[in-house]
């Protein structure tokens, strides 16, 4: 059943290198549609790099992706426009507009790129808004929000454009313990609505609970891949055992 | 004392109209140094090598030159040799323009450069082009981190607009002159120029504080 799923995304050995420094090697993968990819690993090992390096905010110095089949030609401008519409970006630190409020943050791109009319925009701006529970602080300014309302806000903005596949660039990292469940409990909604996400995070019980696969990444390879059971429990390389080990010791088994 | 109280009296009205020819001049001057320093300024932040050699140049020769040279340069010397034929109202207002220009691009370019880089980023992961994710996510954000530095720049145009007395506009300081030079009432007469750019620059500056009130966003820093 899960293999008749249409591929969405597919990356082809994306390589980023910084002078000699190689920090992404040969990152290949797919997702299909629904899936939930989850990129662990110690901080610095390339997760962010991959996640920018597929809608290009970080230009990769080789491979390719892949968006329904047909690959990005990122040099073209408008061909990278469009395809950065159908790739919703969460940031760790949010990043939402501070000139703007919350409803504002979602409307811009609907009325600039998209070329809704401002009502139209309104509309579908709230109504993502009160999608993530947020239906109530419309007009407050990013700085007058939580957290985890700012994080909330960027979803939904990144909602609005409907995108076919979301990435989360370590979502929750940024956020105090008490508020990290409140964005975890959009994801896991949005994931139940079957959005198809490549998200990387340091929460080792949810990639646990709500992965379709997770990767392991260090050093710029994604060393190791597998649904979570099979990693947690067998996995093949030493070293994706001790960093699972490891991680599980600070961030606790519980869920 | 009678005299010089006569005298002021008389000639208010007449200095009065100069202030308006003054604040026209601050106006057009302050008007074109934005449009010309908001460009300057995209191009040194964000445009290729050859587009920030070619501003730093501008902003290197603008504020280097004194003003003096400058109005003297341009209104006899280059637009005289391309026969641009305009007043020297307009001639002073183009130059203090592009002055303010010079000014006014590193008071934004220091805006810009003072937010941080993922709202570039998260403009250009909706979908948004490079000239659109400027003109409506940074831009928007630099000018009212600027407003406090051009109530600085407001002050220093208006009182630069005195020089181009030189060029024969009739604004504040040449109709005092003018004045002086026929009734001898030098002090008074200089005096009372002196108070009108006191007032043109208090009041300025509050209306440019307003103008910082009515923008401001919860919890923006304004520096």
């Amino acid at each position: 059943m899960m293999n008749e799923k249409k591929i969405i995304l597919q990356v082809e050995k994306l390589t980023k290198r910084y002078g000699d420094k190689e920090v992404l090697k040969d990152a290949s993968f797919s997702i299909r549609e629904g899936e939930l990819k989850i990129l662990i690993g110690p901080s610095g090992g390339g997760k962010s790099t991959l996640l920018q390096c597929i809608n290009f905010l970080v230009k990769p110095n080789a491979g390719r992706v892949f968006l329904d089949g047909r690959e990005v030609l990122y040099s073209r401008k408008r061909d990278l426009y469009n395809y950065r519409q159908k790739v919703g970006m969460i940031f760790q630190d949010f990043n939402l507009f501070d000139h703007l409020t919350a409803l504002g943050n979602v409307e811009i791109a609907l009325v600039r790129v998209k070329k809704m009319s401002r009502d139209e925009a309104r509309v579908r701006a709230s109504a993502e808004l009160d999608r993530v529970g947020l239906g109530d602080h419309v007009e407050k300014y990013p700085a007058q929000l939580s957290g985890g309302q700012k994080q909330r806000v960027s979803i939904a903005r990144a909602l609005a454009m409907d995108p076919e596949v979301m990435l989360l660039d370590e979502p929750t990292s940024a956020l105090d313990p008490e508020l990290i469940s409140e964005v975890l409990a959009v994801i896991r909604d949005l994931r139940s609505n079957g959005m198809t996400m490549i998200m990387s995070t340091h929460q080792i019980s949810f990639a646990g609970e709500m992965a379709d696969e997770i990767l392991f990444m260090e050093n710029g390879i994604i060393v190791e891949a597998g649904p979570p059971k099979k990693l947690f429990a067998q996995a093949e390389c030493q070293r994706t055992r001790e960093f699972f080990m490891k991680i599980a010791e600070i961030y606790g088994e519980s869920r | 004392m009678m005299e010089s109280v006569t005298a002021i009296r008389e000639a208010l009205p007449y200095l009065l109209q100069g202030s308006l020819v003054t604040l026209g001049l601050v106006a057009g001057a302050l008007g074109l140094g934005l449009l010309v320093g908001t460009a300057l300024a995209v191009g040194q932040v964000y445009g290729s090598p050859w587009v920030r050699r070619l501003v730093f140049v501008y902003v290197w020769f603008f504020r280097g030159v004194p003003l003096l040279v400058l109005l003297f340069l341009f209104y006899f010397g280059l637009f005289t040799l391309f026969r641009i034929n305009i007043s020297a109202f307009t001639a002073s207002v183009v130059v203090l323009g592009l002055i303010s220009a010079a000014y006014q691009s590193q008071i934004l370019r220091g805006s810009i450069l003072s937010l941080p880089e993922g709202q570039m980023k998260a403009a250009k992961a909706l979908g948004m082009s490079h000239f659109e994710s400027i003109f409506f996510i940074i831009l928007p954000q630099a000018f009212r981190l600027s407003v406090p530095g051009w109530s600085n720049e407001y002050s220093i145009v208006l009182k630069d607009t005195a020089v181009s007395y030189a060029l024969g506009v009739m604004e504040v300081m040449a109709r005092a002159h003018f004045v002086a030079s026929r009734t001898y009432e030098h002090l008074p007469l200089y005096f009372t120029a002196g108070v009108i750019f006191l007032i043109l620059t208090y009041g300025g500056t509050r209306a440019l504080r307003f103008l910082e009130d009515r923008v401001r966003i919860p919890g923006y820093s304004q520096r």
